[in-house]
């Protein structure tokens, strides 16, 4: 075997140096370290045309990714077909929707009964069929990013997309519309290394987040100050750079601004034509200007430096870098690439603080593990959303405006233990225990049960048994509901779950077996060092190292891995699943 | 000064302290958790449970409450004048007195008010308020507005009431990720929402390693000594909280409905040593911008249930003196209503803290309806530190002014304040 280049992290001196690393100092190690910080990790063979490409050549291949073919990549996502124009202007609750239509006969283009038992059932049902048809095509959404962050050749493009995604954060929870959480993927997919203030400016019109931060409720006379408050506070400059009366302008001058399906509008006559005073400048701004003003501001470029830096090298930044940086994308006129360039190149990316300095994020976690198992797919069994769910981050539905927390909030004793779990789902996936959970409606599948065994919606949704209700209460019911929202919310999973693309259900496809025979490992010794050598950045502990192969070893029967050849496959399985649930695995 | 640590009087080793993370669940080896080393004899369960101090739930109403539609000033006029709307109407109050009384969906906590379990304080703030939810819970969490500290106030709290930091378990944490109130300078809080994930799935060869996750290296970094603290933690953690999950049987009955609390009274009944919870609400719907009566309604009566519950579950298990629940939010909301039907950003909120060693009734100033400030905003009369510090040292009975970096006078709720 040839030798490998140990962990190389440069010295402490390095720390907040921007000047780039000397070509001297390049190796392999050093790439290895880059994808794993400007992508997703990577194979040995990816790692190593870094490695001979030098460094310049290596960082313009991964930042100025446009010139390179991207065969693999996930193509378009396929719709169920649950939109239906009728959903535009949704309701805001189920309360609202059987509301509207008590007053004008119907609603989301379904009609109230003329007459009968529960005339506005159809109403109310088709409230839920929308919550939970929405919600399911958002997992499948979700599954389709992760496939492409996976199978992309243009892995910084997929990161910082999803960087943006937290950053300019809105949840499918609130927007309640699938297509428009789709839209935004690709936005910053497009714009996932270009200007930051036209990306700003297109999120600023971008259905999502009107809908999001209130936009519709933002008109002259009377200012909404949702939006206002967090385009400054967390998407360009901090707390702390502007004040309340800046707020109220800048909500004066979003006023107006809505959209129509999928595209933004603006309705003059609920725009304030007005003066405005911001941020020291004076004139009759609309949002557009507002944001110019703002990224006017040198602490917007700052601010957004040290994102980008806490997201892609380190958790903590120096005020002295983080105003270098700054100057970076400043000078840059806010075009990414060069910022990117700047922070790969650096000696402060590859220093000591820098090295194993980052804490990986569940979705990139995840990405990463198929990748260092050689899988090409994501995996239907374990569950993408479940297993990220498990591991604290919910994709395209962060917990609110202000993103994931990132860095250690990652990790936890649940979350950590999560994390093996996750990884142990993976490579010895549970295929006969395997319940799909998009078709299963948790604790109302039993309403389900009841109303196939002839029970009537009161008593099938009576929160004790059924059986035991007086016909007084049951004959009650029927006769006194307007509808039932219990049943709407079974009914509602059914019919969105008959339309449902399924996701496959197949188990990640691997072959440890062949990688560690390809690698030239005799011994079980020499597998353990192929495998954490492959998959780890940071070195785990001698003591935890001789327990793996002490385990191999003994699981195998012989440290002859040649010999074990015909039935190592789960053995080794389960030592990548004792790697990956180490410190060390979590951090790159 | 030093309270002392209840678990040194009973002559255990730190391995066994370590152990003593499970406290009472000895129990719940019947439940199929296999492997669990059998130290919790009822006896050391007895000791742990008698001799884990006074415990401290805080409960985190995150979004910004609208104290004005919670604790309604009725009889006030102005109050309708601001909000013509969405003023919460007369026949809807549960009344107090003359001037304030509960909004009509909190009934639970209502009635724990009138058994004098039940202290609200009025007007709780601080100068110079911010609007921003996250600047403003991060000066609640760290009790240090308009500045800093890098570790938060439950946490420092642990630190002076353990002051060699080698309880296990002391603060726990029902959130997906750490709070930051929580940040503790020399304990490991233990996070987590689902007790069921919270079990390292192993096949029965793998078992011997687990021990070897957490050996012992020089970290690298800083991140990896994060990681390499939290995964011992988790290694001692659990199957405690897992065995004390699953002996919970209370779980089980569709009336009760504590939210998060349910998790808490889990641990309390098992006997757990951890004397500070902090249960942050998730999803910020207190944050009602727009239409918020609905939602208001609702989510009230879900905080109020889930307190009345939470309490009656403390009586249920002989807990009821030993425990002090206190509840907050970020910031209160502006006075006059907006245009959408909800209201938008605040000040002063009202504040409860709720127990048998509580001396129920109003505490603070109600701030004035015609005297606004900051546009069309609460004048706070409280400092929240001032119940933080009530709650430190009259509760928990540790140093406020250390934990605090000031002193601050106490708020005199508590029945037999500690010295």
């Amino acid at each position: 075997m040839t030798p490998r280049t140990p962990w190389s992290p440069g010295p402490a001196s390095w720390q907040d140096d921007i000047s780039p690393l000397p070509p001297s100092e390049w190796n392999y190690d050093r790439a290895a370290h880059l994808l794993a910080h400007a992508g997703f990790g990577g194979a040995p063979e990816e790692i190593e045309k870094l490695a001979d490409a030098g460094l310049d050549r290596a960082i313009a291949a991964l930042v100025q990714y446009e010139r390179l073919p991207n065969p693999k990549l996930e193509p378009l996502f396929v719709e169920s077909g649950f939109w239906d124009p009728a959903f535009d202007r949704f309701p805001e609750s189920r309360p609202d929707a059987t509301d509207r239509a008590e007053k004008s006969g119907a609603s989301m283009g379904v009609d109230v009964k003329p007459a009968g038992n529960r005339p506005v059932q159809p109403v109310s049902d088709r409230f839920f069929y929308w919550l939970r048809a929405t919600m399911l095509e958002t997992r499948r959404l979700g599954y389709w990013w992760a496939n492409r962050m996976l199978q992309t050749a243009h892995p910084v493009e997929e990161k910082m997309a999803l960087l943006w995604h937290g950053h300019f954060a809105t949840h499918e929870n609130k927007v309640r519309d699938y297509r428009k959480m789709h839209q935004q993927i690709e936005l910053f997919e497009r714009y996932a290394t270009g200007n930051l203030r036209d990306l700003a400016i297109e999120v600023a019109k971008n259905p999502a987040m009107l809908y999001f931060l209130d936009a519709q409720y933002n008109v002259k006379g009377a200012p909404n100050e949702n939006f206002a408050r967090e385009v400054m506070e967390l998407f360009t400059m901090g707390v702390g750079n502007y004040t309340e009366k800046d707020v109220r302008e800048c909500a004066r001058a979003f006023t107006g601004w809505y959209f129509e399906d999928l595209a933004f509008k603006v309705d003059p006559g609920k725009h304030d034509n007005g003066a405005k005073e911001f941020l020291g400048h004076s004139g009759n701004f609309d949002g557009v200007d507002i944001l110019r003003i703002i990224f006017e501001q040198p602490v917007t470029a700052e601010f957004l430096a040290a994102k980008i830096y806490r997201f892609l090298v380190r958790d903590e930044i120096s005020p002295v870098l983080r105003k270098q940086l700054g100057k970076v994308l400043r000078d840059a006129d806010y075009q990414v690439k060069p910022l990117l360039i700047a922070i790969f190149t650096s000696k402060d990316f590859y220093s000591a603080a820098s090295y194993g300095g980052h804490i990986k994020g569940p979705v990139e976690h995840i990405v990463a593990l198929m990748k260092h198992l050689g899988a090409e797919s994501m995996p239907g069994v374990p569950d993408f959303n479940q297993s990220t769910i498990a591991l604290g981050q919910n994709l395209l539905n962060p917990p609110s405006v202000a993103g994931w927390a990132g860095g250690k909030a990652w990790i936890t004793p649940g979350l950590l233990i999560a994390r093996g779990n996750v990884a142990r789902d993976t490579l010895i996936p549970d295929m006969t225990g395997f319940r799909d959970w998009n078709f299963n409606a948790g604790t109302d599948n039993v309403l389900g049960e009841r109303l196939r065994d002839g029970y009537d919606i009161g008593a099938a949704t009576a929160v004790n048994d059924p059986s035991r209700m007086s016909d007084f209460d049951r004959v009650a019911l029927e006769r006194d509901e307007k509808f039932n929202t219990r049943i709407s919310g079974y009914i509602g999973w059914e019919q969105a779950a008959r339309k449902l693309i399924p996701t496959p259900r197949d188990a990640a496809r691997f072959d440890l077996t062949s990688m560690v025979l390809t690698s030239g490992a005799k011994t079980t010794a020499e597998a353990v060092d192929y495998l954490t050598w492959r998959m780890l950045r940071v070195p785990i502990a001698k003591e935890m190292r001789s327990a793996l192969v002490a385990f191999l070893t003994k699981e195998l029967g012989t440290d002859n891995v040649d010999r074990a050849r015909t039935y190592m496959e789960d053995s080794l399985r389960m030592t990548v699943h004792l790697m990956m649930s180490t410190p060390e695995y979590q951090i790159v | 000064m030093t309270k002392k640590n209840p678990l040194s009087e009973t002559g255990l080793s730190r391995r066994d302290m370590l152990r003593l993370g499970a406290g009472g669940i000895g129990f719940s080896l019947a439940g199929g958790i296999g492997g669990v080393p059998p130290v919790f004899s009822q006896a050391i369960n007895s000791v742990a449970a008698k001799q884990s101090g006074k415990i401290l739930v805080v409960f985190e109403w995150f979004g910004g409450n609208d104290g004005l539609n919670t604790i309604v000033p009725y009889g006030d006029r102005l109050y309708y004048k601001h909000r013509p709307t969405i003023g919460i109407k007369e026949p809807d109050v549960l009344k107090i007195d003359a001037q304030f009384g509960w909004y009509k969906s909190m009934s639970g906590i209502k009635r724990l008010y009138d058994d004098g379990k039940v202290a609200i304080v009025h007007g709780v703030g601080y100068d110079g308020p911010s609007f921003s939810h996250f600047t403003s819970i991060s000066f609640w969490h760290t009790a240090a507005p308009n500045s800093g500290n890098e570790y938060g106030w439950v946490g420092r709290t642990a630190a002076n009431l353990d002051q060699s930091g080698v309880r296990e378990n002391m603060i726990v944490n029902i959130a997906d990720s750490q709070t930051l109130a929580v940040k503790a300078p020399r304990h490991v809080p233990l996070v987590f929402v689902d007790p069921q994930m919270f079990k390292r799935g192993v096949f029965a060869q793998e078992k011997p390693l687990l021990d070897t996750l957490a050996a012992e290296q020089k970290p690298v970094g800083d991140a990896h000594k994060y990681v390499l603290e939290v995964t011992r933690s988790a290694a001692q953690a659990s199957e405690v909280v897992r065995a004390a999950w699953t002996a919970y049987r209370a779980k089980a009955n569709p009336d009760l409905r504590l939210l998060d609390l349910d998790k808490v009274v889990a641990l309390i009944e098992a006997g757990f040593p951890t004397q500070l919870y902090y249960v942050p609400l998730r999803g910020s719907l207190f944050d009602t911008h727009v239409n918020q009566a609905a939602p208001h309604d609702r989510q009230l009566q879900y905080c109020s249930d889930a307190i009345h519950g939470f309490y009656s579950e403390m009586q249920r298990i002989g807990r009821a003196d030993d425990v002090v629940m206190y509840v907050h939010s970020e910031f209160g909301r502006r006075v006059p209503e907006n245009t959408s039907l909800g209201t938008d950003h605040g000040t002063a909120q009202v504040n409860f803290v709720i127990g048998n060693a509580v001396k129920g009734g109003m505490y603070g100033k109600p701030p004035s309806l015609s005297e606004l400030v900051l546009g069309d905003n609460l004048q706070s009369t409280t400092d929240f530190r001032r119940v933080y510090a009530t709650l430190i040292k009259d509760w928990l009975g540790a140093d406020a002014t250390t934990v605090l970096g000031q002193p601050f006078e106490t708020l005199g709720m508590i029945k037999e304040a500690r010295r």
